[in-house]
């Protein structure tokens, strides 16, 4: 069984991939996740798994295991790092739940010879690979956006995270810049959705009464369902609301072009981005230069590709693209 | 001057200070439609704050910290077996119900068996219902029927329906509180636990009813909640954890426990939604909006306490 097995995923590498890639059939990864409680979230784990478990079974890696801490401490998540450290991996991926408070724990596995590669939520240790989303780029294209269609211009409503969180911090940079550019926008409000609809769904709902005529709304992912239900409520007429991928917003965004031709677009990072970093941790323990930083470009879903994307992502989920191995070689070749 | 020594004025002085500062801004305009917003929202967090004033109510020490957890796996499980299919809102209903019957007894259990702290108690098991419900579904978004979203986001003479199931369980509440044997109980198990056994009260029973009340208006608010948002989501409860006490201290129930307030409940419900409308309108950014919401909530507690004292 076993001798079967391994003939069978050298027959497949050999297919697949080349030489190059035998060299890290003993070595184990490992991911260190700090939070599981959204659908991003499971979507990610859900890649990670067919990924992992995939290359696995071909006999890339030996084992590709996840780890998800349950109150997305960053004390928490440390002590994890310190276990695979310990249960001897030879990389670990890492969605952080601090850019700094981990890198002590970072710096120990990197002392110990462990590969750290995070993604989404990055470290700063210098030793770690980044996999970073130019989060400001995110933020600056949705303007760019809304100007190219409302060349009158008029007031928007920013739609942002949850305070206190980087992320939220780099897109809004992105939105007052590209507010900035295109001066005939005003930010006339801006509320915390927390990238949860309900949330967003509540605070927009109490500030809709004090806001003039609202144009365009500016989001950050998760939350504009739950603008586009407060305006319903409120009776307002719909604004250009930019989408965050999740299936439930683009279900709306369909139903409401088959009514009345709304035109929209989508942006947010893939949940797939477990899946490149898995393979640029493979290409480190392969032996190849990868640059420290690396950035992946964000998952555009426009009005031409809404019934593609809609048709591939599951009900309730996120719109997703699984990262394959060339895709980890192009993003660094890009980077070098 | 009786009124000005009844513990629930305060938040509801708050809460119209909150509406007409915003409503000012607006130059009147949008009053009516902030009434309805703050009334729908607010149901939520005063439907889960009035379970949470049983429990706190029990005395020092009670608290229920799994309301978020069952609120989540109660909107999961219920979107789940209803399917978006049309006439299943009473199935969908009654599994909530049943899941909010299940964790309260589960809750009770480890901390009448195991003798548990009760803080200690509802947040490990919130672990576990919070698991299930990611579990069970995977946080995958499934759409409540056509007909139950109807409801959920409708109204009935202006005022919204979630409101509405929100004010008949607060009468509900109330009349138990007020004028049965059960309220008395629940009270004097309160005030003194030892004076209430030795006077025959079967205060077991009563931690028992009230441990079940809770989890259980937890999980009728989650089945609203994810019915009026659209579908359950696995962080749809997370803000109702402190919500769901901030609103019982707000309203003049007292932390020590013994003493109940239900109008007070509503105002706070009702203030900690306007407080963030008036905020965001004046464009307070995020910090700002903390600290103010920080200081006149501390301002509150002490005019309702000081009030008190003066009895």
């Amino acid at each position: 069984m076993t001798i079967s097995r391994l003939l069978l995923g050298a027959a497949t590498l050999a297919v697949t991939a080349g030489a190059a890639m035998a060299e890290t059939s003993d070595k184990r990864i490992a991911l260190s996740n700090n939070y599981a409680g959204n659908s991003w979230r499971q979507a990610m784990l859900q890649t990670f798994e067919e990924v992992g478990g995939q290359a696995v079974s071909d006999g890339v890696v030996a084992a590709a295991d996840a780890y998800t801490t349950s109150e997305n401490q960053a004390t928490e998540q440390a002590a994890q790092i310190q276990n695979m450290i310990l249960q001897g991996y030879d990389a670990i991926i890492l969605n952080a739940a601090s850019p700094t408070a981990l890198n002590g724990a970072v710096e120990e596995a990197c002392n110990a010879g462990v590969t750290v590669v995070s993604f989404d939520g990055i470290v700063t240790a210098p030793c770690a690979w980044r996999i970073a989303v130019d989060f400001k780029a995110m933020g600056r294209e949705q303007v760019d956006y809304l100007a190219d269609r409302l060349p009158e211009g008029g007031n928007l409503l920013e739609i942002r995270g949850l305070a206190g969180v980087f992320v939220d911090d780099e897109i809004h940079a992105g939105i007052e810049d590209g507010v900035a550019a295109h001066d005939k926008f005003t930010i006339a409000g801006s509320v915390n959705g927390d990238w949860a609809q309900e949330v967003a769904q509540k605070a927009v709902a109490g500030i809709l009464p004090s806001l003039p005529e609202i144009v365009g709304v500016v989001t950050q992912g998760g939350d504009g369902y739950g603008a586009a239900e407060a305006f319903k409520a409120a009776g307002r007429d719909m604004p250009l609301i930019v989408l965050g991928n999740r299936q439930d917003e683009m279900a709306w965004w369909a139903e409401q072009r088959d009514a009345n031709g709304y035109e929209t677009m989508s942006l947010s990072i893939a949940p797939g981005v477990a899946s490149l970093a898995f393979w640029v941790a493979q290409q480190i323990l392969d032996g190849q230069e990868v640059p420290k930083d690396l950035v992946v470009p964000f998952l555009k879903v426009t009005q031409d590709t809404l019934d593609e994307a809609l048709e591939s992502t599951p009900e309730g989920s996120v719109a997703n693209t699984v990262y394959t191995l060339d895709d980890a070689k192009a993003v660094i070749a890009e980077a070098k | 001057m009786k009124l000005l020594h009844k513990p629930w004025l305060w938040s509801w002085v708050a809460a119209a200070a909150a509406f007409a500062l915003t409503v000012t801004l607006t130059g009147g305009s949008g009053a009516s439609e902030l009434a309805y917003a703050a009334l729908s929202f607010g149901a939520f967090a005063a439907i889960v704050g009035l379970g949470q004033m049983l429990v706190i109510t029990l005395g020092p020490g009670n608290v229920d910290l799994s309301i978020p957890a069952t609120m989540t796996l109660a909107g999961t499980l219920a979107l789940k077996t209803m399917g978006s299919d049309p006439g299943t809102a009473w199935l969908g209903l009654g599994v909530a119900i049943l899941v909010g019957l299940g964790t309260g007894l589960a809750n009770f259990t480890l901390i009448y068996l195991l003798r548990l702290p009760p803080i200690i108690a509802t947040l490990a098991a919130s672990l576990v219902y919070q698991s299930i419900a990611i579990w069970s579904n995977r946080g995958l978004r499934i759409k409540p029927p056509e007909g139950l979203a109807d409801f959920a986001t409708g109204r009935f003479f202006g005022i919204s329906n979630v409101a509405l199931v929100g004010l008949a369980l607060s009468v509900v509440i109330w009349v138990l509180l007020e004028r049965s044997v059960w309220g008395r109980w629940l009270l004097a198990s309160g005030q003194n636990l030892r004076a209430a056994r030795l006077a025959g009260i079967p205060v077991e029973a009563v931690r028992a009813a009230t441990y079940l009340a809770v989890t259980v208006f937890a999980a009728i608010a989650g089945y609203l909640l994810a019915s009026f948002s659209g579908g359950a989501a696995l962080n749809m409860g997370t803000e109702y954890l402190l919500m769901s006490i901030a609103v019982v201290v707000i309203g003049g129930t007292s932390i020590a426990g013994g003493s109940s307030n239900v109008p007070g409940v509503w105002g706070a419900s009702l203030f900690m939604f306007l407080v963030v409308s008036m905020l965001n309108s004046y464009g307070a950014g995020a910090g700002v909006r903390l600290i103010l919401t920080g200081t006149i909530i501390i301002g509150i507690v002490i005019a309702a306490s000081t009030r008190r004292a003066t009895r």
